[in-house]
């Protein structure tokens, strides 16, 4: 199954695209003063050059639902709807602190994905690993708090915990990060993600064909 | 957002036309609110992409001026049009189909806002075109004297704040004064006021350019006060006045479309890094 996948939570514009649940391509692209609006179909014709997927051969579009910025996502969505509408394919949504924490599954502890928000907040929640699987448990409402408020939750952790996301190389920066507890790890390494968000969408659009 | 694909398939359904049938998209890229833009120009965009058909950016106020050729493709350039709503004021010179000049707009109000503030002020309800002009019928449109902004000057600028405070004062003076408000002769005199600037300014600037022809749009158009008024003008001054029908005058989409197809005419489309504008 070839799947795109879109994420404009951020202001970052992601795409990707995978075929039978496997990466093909992952791109990201900032530019400073352009919408996604103004790049997003530019940018997708070149990825479908590069990956030589013709545009008719998909069968499937993931979307990130956020959270996150509210103008990104509507241009997510609204792209993705007026593509999955005209080629006749299913849409799938996909929450993206899911996408993030999946991302990162393998990690031995709690995850806690986080996205930058307004005003010094930011989206998280945390997720477990179910036990002898893949999947992800999450044991946290979605909230949205200031770092201060996060920490505090952080701190009240006995067991291992990954922080991860988009903003936190602010977070790492702003605050003495290198003296919390032993159990609370900071990851910053970016990557493309939306290969994951394609991923999760193709296993939706496969369980709503089985019914 | 919620309801744009619903719309999309509904509007093929009804005209019975298939997505495949389209020859181009047509879509408003301004000015308007930057998140109901971007959903609309995402949407086409997207399928514009996927069915590798023409992009054509429209302008929201050039679709009211082209609604006029949705009832009447006779109309001759160059004209001058008058777009009157709650949104906008504005004079434009079309020289040419797909050319034109703004040659003034409102400086604060929007016509059609200030009959929505009034009918506020005077709790008549929303939105206030209507419901003034219905009351206005039973009044003496000469009976209080409201003022008529910049109409001595040269330029083709129009406000409405004046007119609007002009009226609130005239209300208040006579709640002090505990006189009978006669509802029916304020709006009247008051819709007047307004008709009377629209058409003075909209006559100026044909004039100044020596155009014969006038065409007007936006929800304020379907005033039947502003329609009879300035058509008799027109008829005086040998002009040709042309109004849409009244279910144009308000937002719709089959203007956009008619703008879409004569720039489409014309040779015209935008590429996929077209963005929206707000102002
Ligand atoms: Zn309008």
């Amino acid at each position: 199954m070839k799947i795109l996948g879109i994420d404009t939570t951020t202001d970052v514009l992601n795409l990707a695209i995978t075929i039978n649940g496997v990466m093909s391509f992952d791109f990201m692209m900032k530019r400073e003063g352009i919408t996604h609006s103004a790049i997003m179909i530019p940018t997708l014709k070149n990825i479908l050059r590069i990956t030589e997927v013709r545009l008719n051969e998909l069968e499937g579009i993931a979307v990130s639902i956020g959270p996150g910025s509210f103008t990104g996502l509507r241009i997510g969505l609204a792209t993705a709807k007026g593509l999955a509408f005209s080629l006749s394919i299913p849409i799938a949504g996909v929450n993206a602190l899911e996408s993030y924490a999946l991302r990162w599954k393998e990690l031995p502890g709690i995850l806690c994905p986080i996205i930058k928000a307004r005003k010094g907040e930011y989206y998280f929640t945390f997720y477990k690993k179910r036990k002898n699987s893949d999947n992800l448990i999450r044991i946290e409402d979605y909230q949205c708090m200031d770092w201060f408020g996060i920490k505090e939750k952080l701190f009240k952790l006995d067991k291992s915990v990954f922080i991860f996301g988009y903003g936190l190389t602010e977070i790492i920066e702003n605050n003495e990060t290198n003296q919390y507890p032993n159990n609370i790890n900071f990851i910053v390494r970016t990557k493309s993600r939306c290969y994951i968000i394609a991923l999760i969408g193709e296993k939706k659009i496969l369980k709503k064909k089985e019914k | 957002m919620k309801y744009i694909l619903v719309t999309c398939k509904e509007a093929l359904e009804k005209a019975g036309v298939i997505l495949e049938d389209i020859d181009a998209i047509a879509v408003v890229n301004g000015p308007g609110l930057k998140g109901s833009l971007l959903v609309g120009l995402s949407f086409a965009k997207a399928i514009a992409f996927a069915l590798n058909k023409p992009l054509i950016g429209v302008n929201h106020i050039e679709g009211h001026i082209y609604a006029n050729f949705l009832d009447n493709k006779k109309i001759e350039t160059p004209f001058i049009s008058l777009i009157v709503s709650g949104g906008h004021t504005s004079l434009i010179l079309v020289e040419e189909i797909g050319q034109h000049k703004v040659l003034g707009k409102t400086r604060d109000d929007a016509a059609g806002e200030v009959f929505d503030k009034i009918a506020k002020y005077l709790d008549l309800g929303y939105p206030g075109g209507p419901i003034i002009e219905k009351i206005a019928l039973n009044g003496k449109k000469d009976a209080i004297i409201f003022p008529r902004p910049l109409t001595k000057t040269s330029n083709l600028d129009f406000s409405f704040s004046g007119l609007k405070t002009a009226v609130i004062y005239f209300v208040r003076e006579k709640i002090k004064t505990k006189e009978k408000l006669q509802i029916e002769n304020i709006c009247a005199s008051f819709q007047q006021a307004v008709i009377d600037t629209l058409i003075h300014k909209t006559l100026s600037a044909a004039n100044k350019y020596n155009i014969k022809n006038i065409v007007i749009g936006g929800g304020v158009a379907a005033n039947e006060c502003l329609r009879k008024t300035m058509l008799e003008t027109g008829k005086l001054n040998n002009i040709m006045v042309y109004f849409p029908s009244k279910e144009l005058c308000t937002d719709n989409a089959a203007m956009i479309g008619v703008v879409g197809y004569y720039k489409l005419s014309k040779g015209f489309s935008d590429s996929f890094d077209l963005d929206v504008f707000t102002g």
